[in-house]
């Protein structure tokens, strides 16, 4: 069994562990045979309710008594996820070369969920903090699209974020349940300069400053920022905690980065270089992170690791 | 274009706008209708009328509907100018953000962001801005007038 509190120390590699893990989910579970590797360089995380769903060209379920279940293997490979604890068992997976499933039942049941987007690469997933049913999708090469049904219908809302004097890709989205002083909430993105953000009404992205909208209004100016993340960096990860909107942990090469106060301060945690992250629905202080070479994660919000699996 | 050209542009369009702008000319005010804590009158919102036509309707649409395709971005990288119609974003704003926006700019509220959209501070007078921005919510239905009433509420110093 493999338990979230007991790491797996010795290297498998990415197809190791997962034959370790196929084998140890073994009695009564979803599946006994040999797991196969994620197969992608980039593998999805999300927390589904208090289990850690991992996914690649498979997916896995760490549940939190320490089980690892492989659940049906997806049409392709998965290149992000998103999962929203007042929908427990329903992910929003986005598949290498574009489209969108929906997978039931904590994944046990697949669905194709695009209908009305392009076939483009969706680079993001993000489902609204406040509105479980409202799914939102970066595509490469386009901008950003939202659905308010689930999946069963999208439409167009904004265009990609403008920084350095050009369109950038959507790397990463998070929906953070903070006032944006519009009547609604802020969407953040992470791009490969940086970090920046919109009000969900989608008038115009924008940097991130303390305060709403508002406070830059009275203000005419805000204030810096007092501790922005290193610039130049690419944002390959961004997640807020649904418990606690104002903690935000970000991936950069040069590490994981936590805020405390939606993303004005940004303190280095840990060098960890993570492709992906998820943070436990209830626990903000509980993070996963793929390394591409391990899946770890940090009980004390990213100052120390322990490895779950290796890759 | 520059500023000039907005105006001179402006004029133009307002010619066509008039039109419609004079066709509905049955200015109706909504009940409870404010703006920056003021009950809004029928004089100034057809002031407004006149106001946006002539400033506001070369970019914004005769009938507030916004440049086309106004979710996408143009080639200089700027947004086009979005609907204050429903179907725009206007009505998220509060009204002291949409006052100020329209006297100083975007910029004055996201330092830095770049726009096609001048201040009018010089061009226009605060009544006249005031007038045009009740123009635009009275325009509104009841949903959004309410969604904005909620927005402006909760913004400190609003009405």
């Amino acid at each position: 069994m493999i338990n979230m509190n007991d790491p797996i120390t010795k290297p498998l590699g990415r197809r190791g562990v997962l034959a370790l893990l196929g084998g140890v989910v073994a009695a009564g579970l979803l599946s006994t045979q040999p797991a196969r590797a994620l197969g992608t360089s980039h593998s999805a995380l999300a927390f589904d309710g208090d289990a850690l769903v991992v996914a690649g060209s498979q997916v896995w379920r760490f549940d939190p008594s320490g089980v690892a279940s492989l659940l049906p293997e997806p049409r392709t490979p998965i290149r992000a996820l998103a999962c929203h604890p007042d929908r427990r068992g329903r992910l929003f997976a986005a598949l290498e070369g574009g489209g969108l499933d929906r997978f039931d039942d904590g994944g046990r049941t697949w669905a194709a969920a695009s209908d009305g987007l392009p076939l483009a690469q969706v680079t993001a997933l993000a489902i609204a903090a406040g509105a479980p049913d409202t799914v939102y999708a970066a595509l490469a090469g386009d901008g950003l699209w939202r659905s308010e049904d689930a999946g069963t219908s999208w439409s167009f809302v904004m265009d990609r974020p403008w920084l350095a004097e050009a369109e950038r890709e959507v790397l990463t989205l998070a929906s953070v349940n903070l006032a944006s002083g519009m009547g609604g909430i802020w969407i953040y993105a992470g791009t490969d300069q940086g970090v920046t953000r919109v009000p969900d009404c989608f008038c115009r992205w924008q940097d991130v400053v303390a305060g709403d909208a508002m406070d830059a209004l009275v203000a005419g100016t805000p204030p810096a920022p007092e501790a922005p993340l290193p610039k130049g960096e690419p944002v390959s990860a961004l997640v807020a905690a649904h418990s606690a909107p104002e903690r935000l942990y970000a991936a950069l090469p040069s590490g994981i980065w936590v805020s405390a106060d939606g993303g004005v301060v940004w303190e280095n945690k840990s060098s960890l270089h993570a492709q992906a992250l998820a943070v436990d629905q209830v626990d903000p202080n509980h993070i996963a992170a793929d390394t591409n070479t391990e899946l770890k994660h940090s009980r004390d919000g990213g100052t120390t690791w322990a490895t779950l699996a290796a890759l | 274009m520059t500023r000039l050209g907005h105006y001179a542009a402006g004029l133009v369009v307002a010619l066509g706008s008039a039109a419609w702008v004079i066709a509905d000319d049955a200015t109706t005010v909504p009940e409870g209708l404010t703006f920056l804590g003021a009950p809004v009158t029928a004089e100034q919102v057809a002031l407004g009328q006149e106001v946006y036509a002539a400033n506001c309707a070369v970019c914004h649409g005769a009938k507030l509907e916004g440049e086309p395709d106004w979710k996408r971005r143009k080639d200089t990288g700027r947004m086009p100018a979005p609907p204050h119609d429903a179907n725009g974003h206007t009505w998220h704003h509060a009204d002291r953000q949409l006052f100020t926006i329209t006297r100083l700019g975007v910029s004055a509220i996201v330092p830095g962001y770049e726009s096609d959209m001048p201040g009018f501070e010089g061009t226009l007078s605060d009544d006249e801005i005031k007038a045009v921005l009740a123009f635009i919510k009275s325009t509104w239905p009841e949903r959004e007038r309410g969604f904005q009433a909620e927005v402006t509420a909760n913004d400190e110093g609003g009405s």
